[in-house]
């Protein structure tokens, strides 16, 4: 069985439209224009990792939401997992940048840190 | 009285300020909100920062670097303040300044402006229509999902096929915003092709290239847009209408230098760049007034924003110690295929090579060619690959514009 990848190379400003096959296990790239965009195609395909950010829910905060993301780049099929477990996480301020909000999210092995500090506001 | 005003703590704002506060000099900033940070607060995706730290960050992330700065060098910081007024044409300056305490009087030797840019909105680009609510700008919906977690809409169209655009897209998709359909004139996206992957087409995000929003549709909300196909001039073809139903139209139609400030005082614009004209280190046609960051012209990275802010603050430094100025300026224009360009004249004397930015009109391999008024070519540097949405960084050396008047930078494809 075979399957095709449809992938825009960010190596350049160029932004070639790349084509990737994978025929039982076997990698091929077509429409690249240097072998950057080969390589690019090649790793995309085998293991595509994506920082993921969102946000959470703060109480006693300036502002109702606290920006989060992932502290690494997590599987690109992970994606919607990270963003499910972060439903409904309620935190409370204060926070600081770079602190951990959810230790191994979606079993990924990688935690979620708040992006910013975040004050105590009295209300 | 103060050494430096910087008017606008964004990124660009907080560069310059901790660059100056770091040479020694008696530094303000004078922020409008209540906190220090600029747009950067709703920008929570990552890839800010990789130019200047090394590695991606949000802009948060990217903000908090400076904040931490800025707070360390004990800088001032009006925070809620609006300015009012500037009186910039003497060697000392006065900002009159309204804030929660009343109105205030702030001198000081030098004014750095980074008030940044405003977003277009639909009456900008013809669209035509009732006016209901559920018409955003990209970067209004941005704050509002990003920091009150409220969503738009379930049913979203997106004009426009820029960045700020795509980013909204994903933000939305991943939000839970049942469909998302971005629309753009333009035969593909217009934006940086690494937000076209992360953002469109890791989700598989719909499309429309070609496509543009005629008509808005609704009386109290919005009930849909009328679409049209367009040709390769963007002209309407007759016959390809169609209603689509959508609760929601944001608007990413492009940026635009927040100027009204500058040309309060006097200060020249540049038709192109719609920000204003600026010399090597980004000191405005007013003395002792500089620009920087996306007042000057539209940056694709706040890196880049950020280095437009490090040359003012050099150019500050330059004008607090009354250093030398050329007997006359060299103009530095557009020539072929170059849409905008950055700084527009060399005004001092230095050793330092000059920086300019510049976006270029054509699509592919290409010369960027430094040449004066007969032709003759000064310098050059090759470009595997440019393209309209990408803005190109030049370093022109001092000793070419020797005797030169003015001198031209063309995009030559090969």
């Amino acid at each position: 069985m075979s399957e095709v990848y449809e992938f825009l190379c960010i190596r350049c400003p160029k932004g070639c439209r790349l084509k990737v096959m994978v025929e039982e296990g076997r990698v091929t790239v077509d429409g690249y224009e240097c072998l950057e965009g080969k390589k690019y195609g090649e790793e995309e395909v085998k293991n595509p990792k994506r920082i993921v950010t969102s946000t959470v829910r703060i109480l006693n905060a300036k502002y109702p939401r606290l920006p989060v993301r992932t502290a690494e780049p997590v599987p690109k099929d992970k994606i919607l997992d990270v963003i499910n477990a972060l439903k409904g996480v309620v935190v409370k301020a204060p926070v600081k940048r770079g602190q951990v909000i959810i230790e191994n999210v979606a079993e990924t092995g990688v935690d979620v840190i708040a992006e910013r500090d975040m004050e105590c506001v009295e209300k | 009285m103060k050494d430096i005003v910087i008017i606008g703590g964004g990124p660009s704002g907080m560069a310059a300020a901790v660059r100056l506060a770091e040479k020694g000099y008696d530094v303000a900033i004078i922020e409008r909100k209540e906190e220090l940070g600029g747009i950067l607060d709703q920008c929570i995706h990552d890839g800010f920062g990789t130019k200047i730290f090394g590695v991606a960050l949000s802009g948060p992330e990217f903000a908090g670097e400076f904040i931490e700065q800025v707070q360390k060098l004990g800088i001032d910081v009006y925070l809620k303040t609006y300015v009012k007024s500037v009186e910039a044409s003497g060697k000392v300056k006065e900002i009159i300044t309204v804030s929660p305490d009343g109105v205030e009087i702030i001198k000081t030797k030098s004014i750095v402006y980074a008030i940044g840019c405003r977003e277009r909105h639909q009456f900008e680009i013809k669209i035509g229509g009732t006016r209901p609510a559920g018409v955003y700008t990209a970067g209004m919906v941005q704050r509002l999902v990003n920091l009150y977690g409220i969503l738009p809409g379930k049913n979203v169209v997106i004009v426009g096929g820029g960045d700020v655009g795509m980013i909204v897209a994903r933000h939305l998709y991943l939000e839970g915003v049942d469909s998302i359909l971005v629309v753009f004139p333009e035969e593909f996206f217009a934006g940086l092709p690494r937000n076209v992957q992360q953002c469109i087409l890791d989700f598989g995000i719909p499309y429309r290239p070609r496509t543009v929003v005629k008509e808005i549709v609704g009386k109290d909300r919005v009930e849909g847009v009328i679409l049209v196909q367009v040709d390769e001039k963007w002209n309407p073809i007759s016959g390809t209408e169609e209603f689509y139903p959508c609760d929601a139209v944001i608007l990413s139609v492009g940026l635009v230098p927040y100027t009204k400030k500058l040309t309060d005082i006097g200060a020249e614009i540049d038709p192109r760049t719609k920000g204003p004209i600026v010399n090597e280190f980004f000191e405005t046609t007013v003395r002792g007034v500089f620009a920087a960051g996306n007042l000057v012209q539209i940056f694709d990275y706040v890196d880049d924003a950020v280095e437009s802010a490090y040359l003012a603050a050099e150019g500050v430094e330059k004008y607090l110690r009354g250093e030398e100025r050329l007997e006359r300026p060299i103009f530095i224009n557009p020539g072929e295929n170059v849409r905008t360009l950055t700084p527009h004249r060399v005004e001092w004397k230095d050793e330092r090579p000059i920086t300019a930015f510049m976006r270029p009109a054509i699509e592919g391999k290409a010369w960027i060619i430094v040449r004066n008024e007969r032709g003759e070519i000064l310098e050059k540097s090759f470009r595997r690959y440019v393209r309209p949405s990408t803005l190109e960084r030049i370093e022109i050396s001092r000793d070419i514009l020797e005797n030169a008047e003015e001198v031209f930078i063309d995009v030559r494809g090969l």
